[in-house]
């Protein structure tokens, strides 16, 4: 029995805006037994065009202003209270995350934690660096190589449609957006609506004026009135989630306005048979186990195939009997969330569908909160349900993987890898060259290293307009300087 | 009668045809025809079979139908269940596909005789009620042009067996919607103040009405004039809420929605679930006495408490050759006098960048 405890959670930050003008819309939220009620601000259009301008306009007074290494230094203070445990808020986080998500609480705890140190100062300064040779030109016109000279500017208003899935994500883009000084309003997803909320609060704690450079908004899926009027004034739009939800977005957004979208990604994880000695392999085994029951497989690099190659000295089925082992033993210490019907039936599609086929095999019973498929021979990439439902095939060599992959270049993303230093470099350009995105090592597939290129892009770049001064002009200019001497050059 | 069929399936289906045409039955007498067909199924339907050793059950496990082990309709896609072979079999019904691209599933009938008197007994009951006959238009092809639809069987048999003369199928496969025809033979029916029915899949009612929006018409057909649809349309040009659904036919052709009846049925079945009317949505559906229902956990199998949403798992002794029970991919929520129908388990949606089962499988057919 789960009991309402608690008043209702306010989400959003709402800089300039009557909070009482607002309808504000409940989301209820139950899991481990408790309850929370959400309320997230739904905006009519005219509120939202105000919003976007007074936004865009506090992003010019306050933000554009500030070389990019104070940004950081704000973003790594938040950053830092955050990781601490007694900070208030992290322990609003942390008792409001499971309920809304679901998720076990020490799995919830343990991700943030390892995630959020992934945006301190030193990997933020990395992160900028990633994209510009020479950060400054966040702050003012560089030299450039070629002549003349060149300045980044983040657009003056951009607009994120974040997803769900992983408690947290809208930091990504959101930390992003601040870099390049752009204005910034979210929409909250409706499964999980508590962080981006939080984090708005302690940026405008950390620096008061901040707050009024970026908001945090919602509205129902779909719903056109208050995300056109965004997209409208936005100049660059960046949305999360599933080829339906983008092409519904990108539909609203301004044919002149960028669009950057990041689609449903599937990850799969290769373990070579250097790593299937008696002693590699079951530790290969618990970190692909990790791999999979870190949110569920909801995020985009979650692994949802094991391909396993032959000759090693435990047999592919051997290890993925130690899988097995591994997802019962996690299932102890972390346990799955309760699925809602509609996730139950999946998993249960996708049980009937194994045991159905041909040479299916099955490890784990209706019972269990987890599942291994096996299979000897191997089978393309296809999405499982997650809920730590995973394919594992037995290949002769793991070069059989890229053919079957390559059809779906589309859907991927990261690849866990397992093998010698000499075939991650090989395989390395075979998986490049089919589509894959992000090679890492097993057990770190949930956690990407501070800035990694997205989908293959980058994440600053693709935010900023770049403007140069040619060396002619330049040059021009200083035959009109009142120093300027007619008879030379 | 078939040298094909194994011994027991004539005895069986003889049985089944009187338990059918009796009126009603006592618990016990459904589940002792339950515990037969189940031993014949387990004797001769292989892949059946070894699904049920998976799961520990043998013919002495089983004392009612509830402890028969459901098929989950994905089966009948990737095994052949059952106990006849298929070239001995009089019929083969298939689904249309939608689901997994061009991978069907299909229903044997060895013999159709216990199939179509599963559907007239109930049909009769349910839809025709005291009319013995009546003229009916349908919305769907003949069988003739859809030889392996059980949906065009069912109507094509419901015209057959009560249809007045001049009823007909007004679709096919070839023309479409005979649009010209369905006007002119309900404009003669309002002319000549008798009653008519027309039957088809929910999504041509849907174009049929867009159609008889578009040029105008409305009809006030006579007293006693009825309509059936069934399938719902998930996934056509146009998805309309159920009310809105039932007010436009009531509108379009003045039946009241109380005489607007929703027929929900599968080719995995061989059995037909109805409605007293759509007056309110969701109606409660029900079937005969030799069907029966649960609601389950469609991970555990476990039942779900009366009120509490789950799997839709159906017992239809009709089904003597394939599986009497089966579990569906349908949500549903048992009531009183049976159950509500509350859509299809899709899958969850996915709430972020995971990729979700189904568009992945839309990709990849693409």
């Amino acid at each position: 029995m789960s009991t309402d405890t608690s008043t209702p959670w306010k989400a959003g930050h709402l800089p300039g805006v009557d909070p009482a003008a607002v309808h504000w819309q409940a989301l209820r939220f139950d899991a481990h037994g408790r309850s929370v009620t959400v309320e997230v601000p739904v905006l009519a259009p005219q509120q939202m065009e105000a919003l976007a301008r007074h936004v865009r306009d506090a992003a010019r007074r306050v933000l554009q202003p500030m070389p990019v290494d104070a940004v950081i230094d704000i973003l790594d203070r938040a950053v830092a209270r955050l990781l601490h445990p007694q900070e208030p808020l992290r322990q609003e986080l942390d008792a409001l995350l499971p309920v809304v998500t679901g998720y076990d609480a020490e799995m919830v705890r343990l991700g943030l934690t390892a995630y959020l140190q992934t945006f301190r100062a030193p990997q933020l300064h990395r992160f900028v660096t990633q994209d510009f040779a020479n950060p400054k030109v966040l702050d003012g016109f560089q030299p450039a190589l070629k002549g003349g000279a060149v300045r980044a500017f983040g657009p003056r208003l951009l607009a994120h449609v974040w997803a769900g899935n992983v408690p947290g994500l809208p930091l990504w883009s959101l930390a992003c957006g601040l870099l390049v000084k752009a204005g910034n309003i979210g929409k909250l997803p409706s499964a999980e609506p508590v962080f981006a909320s939080v984090f708005a609060r302690l940026l405008a704690q950390e620096h008061p004026p901040l707050a009024d450079a970026l908001a945090i908004v919602w509205w129902k899926g779909g719903a056109p009135g208050p995300s056109e009027a965004l997209y409208r004034q936005a100049g660059t739009v960046l949305a999360y989630g599933g080829n339906a939800a983008l092409r519904e977005v990108r539909e609203q957004v301004p044919v002149t306005t960028r669009f950057l979208g990041y689609g449903h990604k599937l990850g799969v994880a290769l373990v070579g048979r250097a790593a299937l000695d008696m002693r590699r392999g079951p530790a290969a085994a618990r970190s692909a186990a990790l791999d999979l029951a870190r949110f569920e497989q909801q995020g985009c690099y979650s692994p949802h195939l094991l391909y396993v190659e032959r000759g090693g000295a435990l047999a592919p089925r051997a290890f993925a009997g130690h899988l097995a082992a591994e997802l019962a033993g996690l299932a102890h210490r972390h346990p799955r969330r309760d699925l809602a019907l509609e996730e139950s039936a999946a998993v249960a599609a996708w049980r009937q569908q194994v045991e159905w086929r041909e040479g299916g095999e099955l490890l784990g019973d209706e019972r269990s909160s987890w599942a291994v498929a096996y299979s000897e021979t191997p089978l393309p990439p296809a999405a499982s349900p997650g809920q730590r439902c995973v394919q594992v095939c037995a290949v002769d060599a793991l070069d059989d993987v890229v053919p079957l992959l390559e059809p779906h270049a589309d859907f991927l993303q990261t690849v866990g890898l397992a093998t010698t230093p000499e075939e991650l470099y090989r395989l390395g350009e075979l998986l490049g060259q089919a589509g894959v995105t992000r090679i890492a090592p097993l057990g770190a597939m949930t956690q990407p290293e501070p800035g990694w290129h997205h989908d293959g892009r980058f994440n600053l770049a693709d935010l900023v307009r770049m403007v140069e001064i040619e060396h002619g002009a330049e040059r021009a200019a200083d035959r009109l300087a009142p120093y300027a001497q007619e008879d030379r050059p | 009668m078939n040298d094909a069929w194994p011994t027991g399936m004539q005895q069986a289906v003889d049985r089944l045809l009187a338990f059918v045409a009796q009126d009603g039955c006592t618990d016990a007498e459904f589940d002792a025809l339950a515990r037969e067909l189940f031993a014949l199924q387990y004797e001769h339907d292989e892949p059946y079979r070894r699904f049920c050793q998976r799961r520990g059950i043998t013919p002495r496990r089983v004392n009612g139908w509830k402890d028969i082990p459901p098929v989950p309709i994905s089966a009948f896609k990737d095994a052949t269940l059952s106990c006849v072979a298929p070239e001995a079999c009089e019929r083969i019904f298939m689904t249309s596909g939608t689901t997994r691209g061009d991978v069907k599933g299909r229903n044997h009938h060895p013999t159709i005789a216990v199939w179509d008197q599963s559907m007239q007994r109930n049909f009769e009951r349910r839809f025709m009620r005291a009319t013995p006959r009546m003229q009916m238009l349908t919305l769907f092809p003949d069988e003739q042009e859809l030889r392996n639809s059980s949906l065009a069987r069912y109507l094509s048999l419901a015209t057959r067996s009560f249809g007045t003369e001049g009823s007909r199928a007004c679709v096919s496969t070839t023309g479409g919607l005979d649009i010209d025809g369905v006007c002119r033979t309900l404009e003669a029916a309002v002319a000549a103040g008798e009653p008519v029915a027309v039957l088809g899949a929910s999504f041509s009612f849907v174009h049929l009405l867009d159609d008889l929006a578009r040029r105008g018409l409305r009809f006030a057909l006579p007293d006693g004039s009825r309509l059936l649809d069934t399938g719902g349309y998930k996934g056509q040009a146009r998805e309309l809420p159920l009310d809105e659904f039932y007010d436009g036919l009531a509108q379009a052709f003045g039946v009241p929605r109380e005489r607007c009846i929703n027929m929900y049925g599968m080719t995995e079945l061989s059995s037909q679930f109805y409605d007293d009317g759509n007056a309110r949505v969701p109606s409660v559906k029900s079937g005969p006495h030799w069907i029966r229902t649960r609601v389950l956990d469609p991970l555990t199998g476990r039942e779900m408490p009366p009120g509490q949403r789950g799997v839709l798992s159906h017992c239809d002794l009709a089904n003597f050759n394939s599986a009497t029970a089966i579990l569906t991919e349908d949500v549903g929520v048992a009531v009183d006098g049976g159950f509500l129908l509350l859509g299809r388990a899709e899958g969850a949606e996915a709430k972020g960048c995971s990729l979700a089962v189904q568009e992945f499988l839309e990709a990849a057919r693409a």
